[in-house]
């Protein structure tokens, strides 16, 4: 097996191949004085099972560029087999027709990745449960979560979060956002054992974009929450804004401490300063978006998708 | 008379054709629209994490739709717009999406031109029919394989047919067109004959492919001397290549060296070079939007592709021929 890596991401294609007791297949990437890009393999794929890691989050349309070209590359010079592991999937929040007139651009990508005969797709936490049934090709969709629940349930993360790591999840609950992060927050629940849970209600303007939360939904009542240590889990931290208002709301409402579990670190404008200046205590992402160096905050911890990847590309 | 009837198609409401842009050339897009009496409607907005979003508020059903969008710098977005408004475009039930882009990015790879690499050209064309366009027409691709690429209708029209009108206002005298580099002959061959030259010239160059984008003028073949010299090519990009053979032609005695080409992307030290050259003028299209300092540059001229692009937007629409009236 030949693993090839992107540009988006190299810190995790590195550290998997680490993990896989392996290297990165040689591949180079040139730059046109006008911009354009030309990748070419450095190493013989033909007849091998060829992987190429590329996250395609900002700048999505470069990445996923680049991600297209490789494939041709790997396809034209005979590779057997080629899995996509894109940890995160640019476009997915565009799943659907939201307004008459709109681009499925989630579509558009899936659809020129089956072209150009990418024979798997290996991604993490998709915004939608639906995302996988748009796939032709065989996709394995990883969730971080369990990864979160093991961090939640750890010595090190409880005595972060109260005197009496022992009872820690007897005060705690999860939170979602939005209405729409049900189905992960009740799994997150279990892994738990069942701590309660609740969500924020978001309110979105199709026309502007700007979100407002004031009110709470699910089945733990408001009047409950004072005293509780809450832990908010969503798959992305895109703007920061849901997290901090929701992370508000629940603040005054009575909850002594607030911490957020999000899969990937998208950071636009400017979520680390929002973040880190916000009553959120601590934030939890993984490394499936390569955080840069102008984006960490003290606030920030990153927990690492390496080992579910290459337990993933193993089997 | 025509014209009266054409009024008359363009100001029904439910016209059978729309006119989309993406954000790549915008006044070009307006250009064309004007001549076509109608309006350009741009759908494209971006989400805050840099995602590009399609909204065609028009109504498509059963129109032939022109999506308006040159793939020059940023070459990757401007792709991916035109790829997100042919599945909105689809989406909305278009009975035709026609791609229509001026200048085509990485139409220079064309081919494996070394093992292991990509087919660039291809894939961005088999992107574009997979998200739904059905045609492409392009200005003066870099080479015209690359139609191949797809099997769905793709033509091509020349700048020539712009840039002509403006050579012949040149008045050049004792005339010789000459071709930058080998691969250019057969076009300068097709502006001689047009410009009805005295003679022409080919600059020999050797390129190293390992070398990015450099290039060395080694000789030429033809008569230059005391003549009026055009340059002509496809494209200048960083115009290290035309600023030699201009400067040799030139050293070899020409009374003038103009050039003439079809795409100006005018990147990394071109207009420095330009205007330290012995180039007297650059005469240029606009199928890439011109940046201001290109519009400041003394030596540089634009000419519009505005009514060639609409003949043949026109000319599509109405199933006429495009070769026997537009290509020279």
């Amino acid at each position: 097996m030949q693993l090839f890596s992107g540009s988006s991401n190299k810190p995790l294609a590195e550290e998997i191949v680490k993990t896989l007791g392996t290297e990165l297949s040689p591949i180079e990437t040139m730059i046109f004085p006008d911009g354009e890009r030309r990748v070419k393999l450095n190493t013989s794929v033909l007849e091998e099972d060829t992987v190429v890691i590329q996250s395609t989050n900002t700048p999505v349309d470069q990445n996923y560029i680049e991600l297209f070209f490789i494939i041709d590359a790997l396809k034209r010079s005979g590779a057997k087999s080629v899995t996509a592991v894109i940890p995160y999937l640019g476009y997915q929040r565009q799943d659907h027709v939201f307004r008459d007139g709109e681009v499925v651009s989630l579509e558009v990508m899936i659809r020129f990745l089956e072209s150009l005969k990418v024979d798997k797709v290996i991604a993490f936490d998709l915004h939608s449960i639906k995302i996988p049934e748009l796939f032709q090709i065989p996709i394995t969709h990883l969730s971080a979560l369990p990864l979160f629940a093991e961090r939640i349930q750890s010595k090190a993360f409880n005595a972060l979060v109260t005197d009496n790591p022992e009872e820690f999840l007897k005060d705690t609950i999860l939170v979602s956002p939005d209405m729409g992060g049900l189905r992960r927050i009740e799994q997150m629940a279990e892994m738990l054992g069942n701590i309660p849970w609740i969500a924020t209600v978001k309110d979105r303007d199709l026309q502007s974009g700007d979100i407002s939360i004031k009110q709470f939904d699910g089945p733990l009542p408001p009047s409950e929450l004072p005293g509780k240590r809450a832990l908010i889990v969503d798959d992305m931290i895109s703007s920061g804004g849901t997290m901090v208002q929701s992370a508000q709301l629940l603040k005054d409402n009575g909850v002594v401490s607030c911490d957020v579990f999000a899969t990937h670190a998208i950071f636009s404008e400017e979520a680390p300063e929002l973040l880190q200046d916000s009553n959120i205590d601590r934030v939890y992402v993984t490394d499936t978006v390569a955080v840069p160096e102008e984006k960490l905050f003290p606030k920030l911890h990153i927990l690492s998708v390496v080992e579910m990847i290459a337990k993933a590309l193993k089997a | 008379m025509a014209e009266q009837n054409n009024d008359k198609v363009y100001s029904e409401k439910a016209r059978d054709f729309i006119l989309l842009t993406g954000r790549a050339n915008q006044p070009l897009a307006e250009s064309i629209g004007k001549i076509l009496k109608t309006g350009v409607t741009c759908p494209i907005s971006i989400f805050s994490d840099g995602e590009i979003r399609v909204r065609i508020e028009p109504n498509l059903r059963r129109r032939k739709v022109f999506l308006i969008q040159s793939t020059s710098s940023p070459v990757n977005d401007h792709i991916m717009e035109l790829a997100l408004m042919a599945d909105a475009a689809r989406r909305a039930n278009a009975s035709e999406i026609t791609a229509v882009i001026p200048y085509y990015g990485y139409a220079r790879q064309d081919r494996k031109e070394m093992s292991r690499v990509p087919i660039s050209s291809s894939a961005v064309a088999s992107l574009l029919v997979n998200a739904g366009i059905n045609r492409i027409l392009t200005l003066d691709i870099h080479t015209e394989q690359t139609e191949g690429a797809i099997s769905e209708p793709w033509d091509n029209v020349y700048g020539s047919y712009s840039l002509l009108p403006a050579l012949k206002d040149r008045k050049m005298q004792n005339l010789v067109v000459a071709s930058p580099d080998k691969g250019g002959f057969l076009r300068a061959a097709g502006y001689a004959k047009l410009l009805q030259a005295e003679g022409m010239a080919i600059a020999y160059k050797d390129r190293d492919l390992s070398v990015n984008n450099i290039s060395e003028t080694v000789n030429i073949i033809g008569e230059v001397k005391d003549k009026d010299v055009l340059l002509v090519d496809d494209m200048i990009d960083t115009a290290g290549t035309i600023v030699h053979a201009a400067n040799f032609i030139k050293e070899r005695g020409a009374r003038s060296v103009r050039v003439a080409a079809t795409h100006g992307l005018f990147s990394g030290e071109a207009l420095k070079r330009i205007s330290d050259s012995a180039i007297e003028e650059m005469i240029i299209t606009d199928s890439i939007k011109p940046r201001q300092e290109v519009l400041n540059n003394k030596k540089i001229s634009i000419v519009t592709v505005a009514p060639l692009i609409a003949e043949a937007i026109r000319r599509i629409r109405t199933g006429e021929s495009i070769s026997q009236a537009l290509i020279l």
